[in-house]
C-alpha cells in the first residue's frame, strides 16, 4: 500500500518512511506543505501521514484540501502540539486520528495499520475471513491457523487485497499502490504473483481466495468472519 | 470615605450647616432685637398713657380712673398690668388686671430716667417692665416722688419667637435637603461616565465585552484609553506566551522525535533504552510546563464565555475517530447555553483529557454530564463529571495519581500526565478533581469549578 508522509523534519522523516517501509509500505516523502498537498491530491494514496507544523503550507490546510477534493483515505497527523484545541481542530479538518511526538516508531506503524484495515471496514487488528486471516502489526498469514511463508512482495498483494475484501481490484491499482515510485512497472508480474499467492494459500484449490474478474481485475472473494 | 459620591455630600453638608446656622443666629437676633424694641415702644406708651391718665387728689396721692383707655389694663389677667407707688415704696394704685398679681418691686429708677427690666412674676411668667420715677406737683404746691411701673407679660411674645424659628428652621432645612437632593442628582449625572467605566470593567471581566467604548467626556479619554492599551497588551501578552510555548514545544518535540526514531532502529544497542526514558522525561516536563494553566497577573481581562455543548461535541466526534475500533458509547448531558468562564481552551483541554482517559479505560460505555449545582451561598459553580465502565481507579491510587504532576520529576513517564493537567487546571479556577467509582462500574471523575 501506498503512503504518503509529509514531514519536514529531514531525520525523523527519513527514518519514519524506511521504518514504512520495512513493514511493507510504499512510501512517498515530502518535506514541505506545498509538496505534500501537491503529492496527496495528485498520487494513488492509501493513507497519509502529516505533521501540522510545515513550512509552507500548515498540515490542517492540506487536510481541509484534501477533504476538499473529495479525497477519503485515511490521515494520520504528527503533532507537537498536544493540546486538545490542536487535537480537535485536527480531527474535525478531516484526520482520522493523531500521534503525539516524540512518539515511538512502533506507535506509528500501528496506527497506520488500524487505519487501513478501517478503510476496508475491518474492527480487529487481525482480519479473518474463512479459515484465512491475517495480522497486520504480525504481519503474519495463516490459514486454518498454519502459518503461510509469503515474500514481502506476496504479502503486500495480500494484505491489500484482503483490507479491502469484497473489493473489485484493478491490476493499474496494484502497480500503483505496491510498488516504489522508481520501480519498472509490469502487470503481467502481478498476474505471476497472484498465481503464487493462490498455490500457497490454497494448494488443492479448495478455498478459492482470490477471484479474478477478467479485463478487471482481482477480487479478494471469501466472507468476512468469523470474527472480523 | 472611598465614594466620591459620599465625599461630596458629607463635605457640602457641613458647609451648609455652617452658612445656614450663621443666618439663623443673625437673623433670629435680628427679629428678636427688633420685636423686643417694639415691646418696649409699646410699653412706652402705655405708660405715658396712665401718666397722662393720672391726675393729683386733695390728700396728697394720685388717682387714676377706673377704665384706662387701654381696656387690656380693665382686664384681670390680660397680661398688661400697671401700678403706682410712692416713693417708700407703698403702693397707691394698681390696675385691675393686676388684680392678684404680685408685680415684683425691683430696682428703683432714678429719676426721670426709663428703666427697662426683664422680670418674671410670682407664678413664673416672664414680664418685661418699665419703671419711671416722676416728682409730681401736688396741688399744694409741693412735689411728691412717684414710681409708675407698667409691666407686660413676654409669653405671647415668646411665642411669637418661637414660631418664628420654628419657621426659619423649616424652611433652612427645607432648603438644605432640596439641595443635598440636587447636588446628589447633580453627581449622578456628572459620575455617570466614572460608572460606566467601571461597568464596562465588569463586563471585560466578565467575558461580555472586548474593549472600553470609547464614548466618555474629555476628562476621561485618556483614562479609557489606556485601559484600553493596557487590555490590549494583557491579551496579547497571554497570546505571545502560549505561542512562544507552542513554538518551543514544537521546534523540541521534533528533534527528540527524530531521536526516538533513530533509537527506534534494530542497530541502537542497550543504551537506546535509557536514553528513551530520558526522552520520556523531557517529554513529559514540556508537555506538564505547556499545558499547565498560564499564570496571568491580569487573567480577569483575557477570559471568555466558552459555550460548552460545542465543545463536548467537537470532543466526542474527535474521540469517535479516534476510538473507531473500540467505539465506545459516549453519553454527553448537557444543556444548550451552558457556558464555561475561563481563559479560552481550557475547558477542552479538562474534558479532553477525561474524556480521552475514559475512553482509553472503558468496557463500551461512557458518560459526561454537565450541571450547574448550587454551591450552598446561592452562588452555582461548574460540575463536570466523567465516568466510564472500565476497571476503575482504588482510592489509593487515585490519591497517588493526584499527587502526579506536583512532583513531576519523580513520576514514572507514561501516567497520569492528563490528570495532574485537569487538576492544576481546575485548581487555578478554585475549583478541583475528585476521584470515584462511578455507578457504570469504573472509574468517575468530577471536576468542581466555583463560581468567581
Amino acid at each position: 500500500m501506498r503512503l504518503l508522509l509529509i514531514e519536514d523534519d529531514t531525520t525523523l522523516r527519513e527514518t519514519l518512511a524506511a521504518k514504512l517501509a520495512d513493514c511493507g509500505f510504499a512510501v512517498e516523502q515530502a518535506a514541505d506543505g506545498k509538496e505534500g498537498l501537491y503529492f496527496a491530491l495528485e498520487y494513488p494514496i492509501d493513507l497519509a501521514i502529516v505533521d501540522l507544523g510545515l513550512p509552507e503550507m500548515s498540515g490542517l490546510d492540506i487536510i481541509r484540501n484534501v477533504r476538499e477534493q473529495g479525497k477519503t483515505y485515511p490521515i494520520l497527523i504528527l503533532t507537537a502540539r498536544d493540546r486538545w484545541e490542536d487535537k480537535v481542530d485536527g480531527l474535525e479538518a478531516g484526520a482520522d486520528d493523531y500521534v503525539v511526538k516524540p512518539f515511538h516508531v512502533e506507535e506509528v506503524t500501528a496506527r497506520v495499520n488500524a487505519l487501513l484495515r478501517r478503510t476496508g471496514g475491518w474492527a480487529s487488528s487481525t482480519m479473518t475471513a474463512g479459515p484465512v486471516s491475517l495480522d497486520m502489526s504480525r504481519q503474519e498469514l495463516t490459514v486454518n491457523d498454519a502459518s503461510i511463508e509469503l515474500t514481502s512482495f506476496e504479502y503486500k498483494i495480500i494484505e491489500y487485497l484482503m483490507v479491502r475484501a469484497g473489493q473489485v481490484i484493478s491490476k493499474t491499482e496494484l502497480t500503483e499502490r505496491l510498488y516504489d515510485q522508481d520501480f519498472e512497472r509490469d502487470s503481467n508480474v502481478i498476474e505471476v504473483f497472484i498465481g503464487r499467492l493462490r498455490k500457497k494459500i490454497d494448494p488443492d484449490n479448495t478455498i478459492k481466495p482470490i477471484e479474478t474478474l477478467r479485463g478487471r481485475g482481482y477480487r479478494f472473494a471469501l466472507e468476512r468472519g468469523p470474527s472480523g | 470615605m472611598s465614594s466620591l459620591n459620599a465625599r461630596l455630600l458629607i463635605s457640602v453638608s457641613v458647609l451648609l450647616l455652617f452658612f445656614f446656622g450663621v443666618t439663623i443666629v443673625v437673623l433670629d437676633t435680628a427679629f428678636r432685637s427688633a420685636g423686643e424694641q417694639a415691646q418696649a415702644d409699646i410699653l412706652d406708651g402705655h405708660l405715658m398713657a396712665i401718666l397722662a391718665a393720672a391726675e393729683a387728689t386733695d390728700d396728697g396721692g394720685l388717682e387714676l380712673p377706673p377704665d384706662l383707655q387701654e381696656p387690656r389694663f380693665g382686664a384681670i389677667g390680660s397680661g398688661l398690668y400697671a401700678e403706682l407707688r410712692g416713693d417708700a415704696g407703698e403702693p397707691v394704685w394698681r390696675s385691675r388686671s393686676a388684680l392678684g398679681i404680685d408685680i415684683p418691686v425691683g430696682e428703683q429708677p432714678q429719676s426721670g430716667v426709663r428703666l427697662f427690666l426683664d422680670e418674671v412674676l410670682a407664678d413664673g411668667t416672664p414680664v418685661l417692665t418699665l419703671s419711671l420715677a416722676v416728682q409730681w406737683e401736688l396741688p399744694d404746691g409741693n412735689y411728691r416722688p412717684f414710681v409708675f411701673k407698667v409691666a407686660e407679660s413676654l409669653e405671647s411674645f415668646n411665642a411669637q419667637v418661637a414660631q418664628f424659628r420654628r419657621q426659619l428652621f423649616g424652611w433652612f432645612a427645607a432648603v438644605a435637603l432640596i439641595m443635598l437632593l440636587s447636588i446628589s442628582l447633580l453627581l449622578r449625572h456628572l459620575l455617570r461616565p466614572l460608572r460606566q467605566i467601571e461597568n464596562e470593567i465588569g463586563e471585560i471581566e466578565q467575558g461580555e465585552r472586548a474593549s472600553l467604548s470609547g464614548e466618555f467626556p474629555t476628562e476621561l479619554t485618556g483614562v479609557a484609553r489606556n485601559m484600553n492599551l493596557l487590555i490590549d497588551s494583557e491579551r496579547g501578552r497571554s497570546e505571545r506566551y502560549r505561542n512562544t510555548l507552542d513554538n518551543l514545544a514544537h521546534s523540541l518535540k521534533t528533534p527528540l522525535a527524530a531521536v526516538r526514531s533513530l533509537l527506534d532502529q534494530e542497530q541502537a544497542g542497550k543504551v537506546a533504552g535509557k536514553v528513551n526514558e530520558q526522552i520520556d522525561r523531557m517529554d513529559e516536563i514540556v508537555r506538564y510546563q505547556l499545558r499547565k494553566p498560564a499564570n496571568l497577573q491580569a487573567k480577569n481581562l483575557v477570559l471568555v464565555h466558552v459555550p460548552i455543548a460545542p465543545e463536548i461535541d467537537r470532543l466526542v466526534a474527535g474521540l469517535s475517530k479516534v476510538y473507531h475500533d473500540k467505539s465506545p458509547h459516549i453519553e454527553a448531558a448537557v444543556d444548550n447555553g451552558m457556558e464555561f468562564r475561563g481563559d479560552s481552551g481550557d475547558f477542552l483541554e479538562v474534558a479532553g483529557n477525561l474524556l480521552d482517559n475514559a475512553c482509553k479505560w472503558c468496557e463500551k460505555r461512557v458518560r459526561v454530564a454537565v450541571g450547574y449545582p448550587d454551591d450552598g451561598d446561592g452562588q452555582s459553580g461548574l460540575l463536570l463529571i466523567v465516568e466510564d465502565d472500565g476497571p476503575g481507579i482504588p482510592a489509593n491510587a487515585a490519591d497517588a495519581l493526584l499527587q502526579r504532576g506536583t512532583r513531576l520529576d519523580e513520576s514514572t513517564p507514561g501516567h497520569g500526565i492528563g490528570l495532574a493537567v485537569v487538576k492544576e487546571i481546575a485548581e487555578s479556577y478554585g475549583g478541583q478533581l475528585e476521584i470515584s467509582r462511578s455507578e457504570l462500574g469504573g472509574a468517575k471523575f468530577c471536576v468542581r469549578i466555583p463560581s468567581s
